[in-house]
């Protein structure tokens, strides 16, 4: 009985010390997205047909995984963020033919920062009005980051 | 505290009316109470714990599971409002069994937001068992069981309770009431609980997540009240030899989600949530469970034999806000899911007494398990579930030092998993777009074999257990064929087709002592999981949300329950206790990390008095010490730790043939803000629950 305890003990003391050599990645990567020359940012305004020449300056401690950038619309003004600029929204309204992208983007293996450049051409066809230009990135481990950019665009 | 819990424990295993218990409880005796506990230790080689309903009563905290937590070993994950559901040892979910009255509490409990559907004022006792207990349960009792009974029977012609209770911080107003009378052999009880709360309120102004600043009106968690509406009926027969008995229980409830950040994404809704803080606005969910059960018993001379029956249905929806994403056209209606759940289980025990030292059980099981879904969001398909499992256990007294026992169980499973299809298209090429499929149809058999063996020794005052067994789980339809977004945490899920039963072998000791008003508690265990079954956060994207994958790991746990109970006097008593769980995973894409949900160690000091003036009555005192979390995994975040100042007073008045019982319960009475590491809110940054008061009247006839 006594041998038991005591096995038991000892090999949880083993378990708790043996392995906390294990290097664990406990950071998020960032989104630079307030550098100057970060694309699009914030109340940025394009024209449909234009193209956005997408600019991030993506970072990890470890590696950096994936990223994607998706576009929806905020006609009906759904969410809102901390940025000091506060953009001015169209009235809302509801979407007949809104602009919908969605995309995965691969990140060579191996690094630790990436300059995200990606051109994004706007359908000369969809409503115009204010969208949400989502940048999601993940490292590695699985850790993610998300901006939310509000975009406008015009005919 | 838990010395009245120990004298009550005594008492509650003669089937003794309640009012009985509760007005004999202040400790006639100490030595009472340590030989209950002795001889409740001596039955099985497991750590178990009964909780009596007195126990119950007096640490009412606002919800069952709330007030189970102050046994060492059970955490009540909170999950928003008044709700929790519980994890033994750090798991939770299907990781441990609910079992009410003998029959598996079947409701939607893989889910982060679920509570239990149980009426807690209907349950008259409890009891814990931590560790391995799959050999008397089957699937699901790795972490162990929270057994509860709604099953006593009536002694007086008519008897009853009434209870009205309220709670400060979401303004819960409730009312639950209970009759029930014996007429010879026949019984009967009914009982009915009816329940209204508010926004939860949380000692800040505003809450920041990722890069959204949310501010609360007057520090409320917008859209978080709720209500609840239970009731139960019961007829029985109880004879010298045969007993057996049908009841009927509804449990509904419906409480609001966290508005702001419904998942993980902020919202801002045209919905005016600020205009009352007792309504429930989208999103919200709302359940009801059925149950029917039957229990028969009889008793031989040399056998006795056990029987249950029942059913169950559950039927949960969510409710939110219709928007469109990614290639999902906004739909029609706000019914993001429905699961509508129905459970058949048959089960019978019989228990052979072969001669004075030997005692046989054995046993065998049937559940079958249909689920239907609906809504929008899609995130477990439709299914059907066999299971099917049979056991001999056998228990070996050689004197009045040593008791062992072993035993061994055979489960078999199948699993019809339903294909399911988006009901919009999605693009796959240009010109073309398909209704994608989510969901293959599959099948699949598990079987599993496990078996427990162990050793209890008392001498004076000390009572030893070990016990090594092993359990398992049969991985469910979610992690087998979810195949889409998770909407409420924003996340694209994909289950794995060919996982295995998740197995667990698990070594447990006991070592107890208690002598002089002295009882001193240590419980530690180690555990391992050769596949535990892991929702693991990869890099990669799909549809653009974060691909989280159901994979199997090595995972090794270790961890310990310690208490030390002190009766200074007639009057004073002081208690400590603790908790501390280590989990690592030892393989796979996380090696290194531990698992999510990860309890910090805490640490709980007690001191009380107790007093008989027209009744008994107690105060205690109370500190609650938890340690930093920075044991995480992907999402989380690391947790600081805190400490909160709780007191508590109950008191008892005799009122001839009634007993007027009124118990105050005050929790964090120096409001501080702090997080739960086990919160579902902790990763939206919602700190837990500021100062509150419970107040519970109630009145025995």
């Amino acid at each position: 009985m006594k041998k038991i305890l005591i096995a038991a003990l000892m090999l949880a003391t083993m378990a708790a010390c043996g392995d906390d050599d294990d290097k664990k990645d406990l950071v998020y990567p960032e989104i630079a997205v307030n550098q100057l020359d970060a694309i699009p940012n914030d109340c940025h305004e394009y024209r449909r047909g234009e193209v956005i020449n997408v600019n991030y300056v993506f970072t990890d401690d470890t590696e950096l995984g994936k990223f994607n950038i998706e576009i929806h619309n905020n006609f009906d003004h759904h969410s809102h963020s901390t940025s000091a600029t506060e953009c001015t929204m169209d009235p809302a309204k509801s979407p007949v033919n809104p602009w919908v992208f969605n995309h995965d983007y691969d990140i060579p293996s191996g690094q630790r920062e990436y300059r995200a450049a990606v051109e994004i051409a706007i359908p000369s066809h969809i409503d115009t009005g204010d969208y949400h230009f989502m940048v999601r990135l993940t490292d590695k481990a699985g850790w993610q980051q998300i901006k939310a950019v509000s975009i406008k665009v015009v005919e | 505290m838990i010395s009245t819990l120990l004298a009550a424990a005594l008492l509650m295993s003669a089937p003794a009316d309640s009012a009985v218990v509760d007005s004999t409880v202040v400790l006639k005796d100490v030595t009472v109470s340590g030989n209950s506990s002795h001889n409740y230790q001596m039955r099985s080689t497991l750590s178990g714990l009964q909780i009596s309903h007195s126990f119950m009563e007096n640490n009412f905290a606002g919800s069952l599971m709330q007030t189970l937590e102050s046994v060492p070993g059970v955490k009540a994950m909170n999950i928003g409002s008044g709700q929790s559901k519980p994890a033994i040892r750090g798991l939770g979910f299907n990781r441990m069994a609910v079992v009410e009255d003998g029959i598996k509490h079947e409701g939607q409990q893989w889910g982060d937001d679920h509570g239990l559907e149980i009426d807690q004022f209907a349950i008259d006792r409890a009891e814990v068992i931590k560790g391995p207990a799959a050999l008397f349960y089957g699937s699901d009792a790795i972490g162990g069981v929270l057994s509860l009974y709604s099953n006593h029977i009536p002694i007086e012609k008519f008897e009853g309770s009434v209870q009205l209770f309220g709670r400060t911080n979401n303004e819960q107003l409730g009312v639950s009431a209970k009759v029930g009378g014996r007429l010879g052999n026949f019984f009967y009880r009914a009982n009915a609980t009816l329940i209204n709360y508010a926004d939860f309120q949380v000692p800040t102004d505003s809450i920041q997540y990722y890069s959204y600043f949310i501010k609360l009106k007057d520090r409320r968690l917008r859209n978080t009240a709720g209500r609840e509406r239970d009731w139960s009926v019961m007829l029985g027969w109880d004879g010298y030899d045969f007993h057996t008995d049908l009841r009927l229980s509804s449990n509904w409830a419906k409480s609001g989600f966290f508005a702001n950040a419904h998942g993980l994404e902020v919202r801002l809704s045209d919905i005016d949530y600020d205009k009352s803080r007792r309504d429930i606005d989208l999103p919200y969910q709302s359940v009801q469970h059925y149950k029917l059960l039957s229990h028969t018993l009889w008793k031989g001379d040399n056998v006795t034999l056990d029987a249950n029956l029942a059913y169950q249905h559950n039927r949960r929806e969510e409710h939110s806000e219709p928007v469109s994403h990614g290639y999902m056209p906004r739909p029609g209606d706000s019914l993001e899911r429905r699961f509508s759940k129905s459970t058949a289980t048959a089960s019978v025990k019989a228990e052979w007494r072969l001669g004075e030292h030997h005692t046989l059980t054995t046993g065998a099981s049937v559940e079958y398990q249909h689920n239907r879904r609906g809504g929008w969001g899609f995130i477990i398909p439709d299914f059907e579930t066999l299971q099917c499992g049979a056991f001999a256990s056998h228990k070996y007294t050689i004197n009045e030092h040593w008791v062992l026992n072993a035993g061994m169980r055979y489960d078999h499973g199948r699993t019809h998993i339903h294909s399911y299809n988006d009901w919009y298209k999605t693009p796959v090429a240009p010109g073309d777009s398909v209704y994608m499929e989510r969901s293959a149809d599959q099948r699949r058999n598990f079987n599993s074999f496990t078996w427990s063996a162990g050793v209890n020794y008392n001498t004076g005052g000390w009572v030893l257990k070990a016990n090594v067994g092993k359990s398992f789980r049969i991985p469910i339809p979610k992690e087998l064929g979810a195949d889409g977004i998770n909407y409420h945490i924003f996340r694209y899920e994909k289950g794995q087709a060919h996982l295995d039963p998740e197995q667990s072998y698990q070594l447990d000791a006991g070592i107890h002592w208690s002598g002089k008003g002295l009882t001193v508690q240590v419980d530690p265990y180690l555990n391992y999981f050769p596949n535990y079954i892991y929702l693991n956060p990869t890099s990669d994207y799909v549809e653009g949300l974060q691909l989280y994958q159901y994979t199997q790991a090595r995972v090794l746990r270790w961890g310990l329950e310690a208490q030390v109970n002190y009766e200074f006097t007639s009057h004073w008593s002081a208690e400590v206790k603790g908790e501390y769980l280590y989990a690592r995973q030892r393989s796979g894409a996380k090696k290194g990390y531990t698992l999510p949900f990860s309890t910090p160690w805490s640490a709980d000091a007690t001191v009380k008095y107790s007093y008989s003036w027209r009744g008994n009555g107690f105060v205690s005192l109370n500190a609650h010490i938890v340690g930093d979390q920075n044991e995480i995994v992907p999402p989380e975040k690391p947790t600081p730790g805190y400490w909160t100042l709780n007191a508590q007073a109950g008191k008892h008045f005799d009122l001839g043939r009634c007993t007027l019982k009124v118990t105050l319960h005050a929790d964090n009475l120096l409001n501080r803000r702090y997080y739960d590491h086990t919160s579902y809110y902790r990763l939206i940054d919602v700190p837990e629950p500021g100062r509150n008061f419970s107040l519970m009247i109630g009145v025995d006839f």
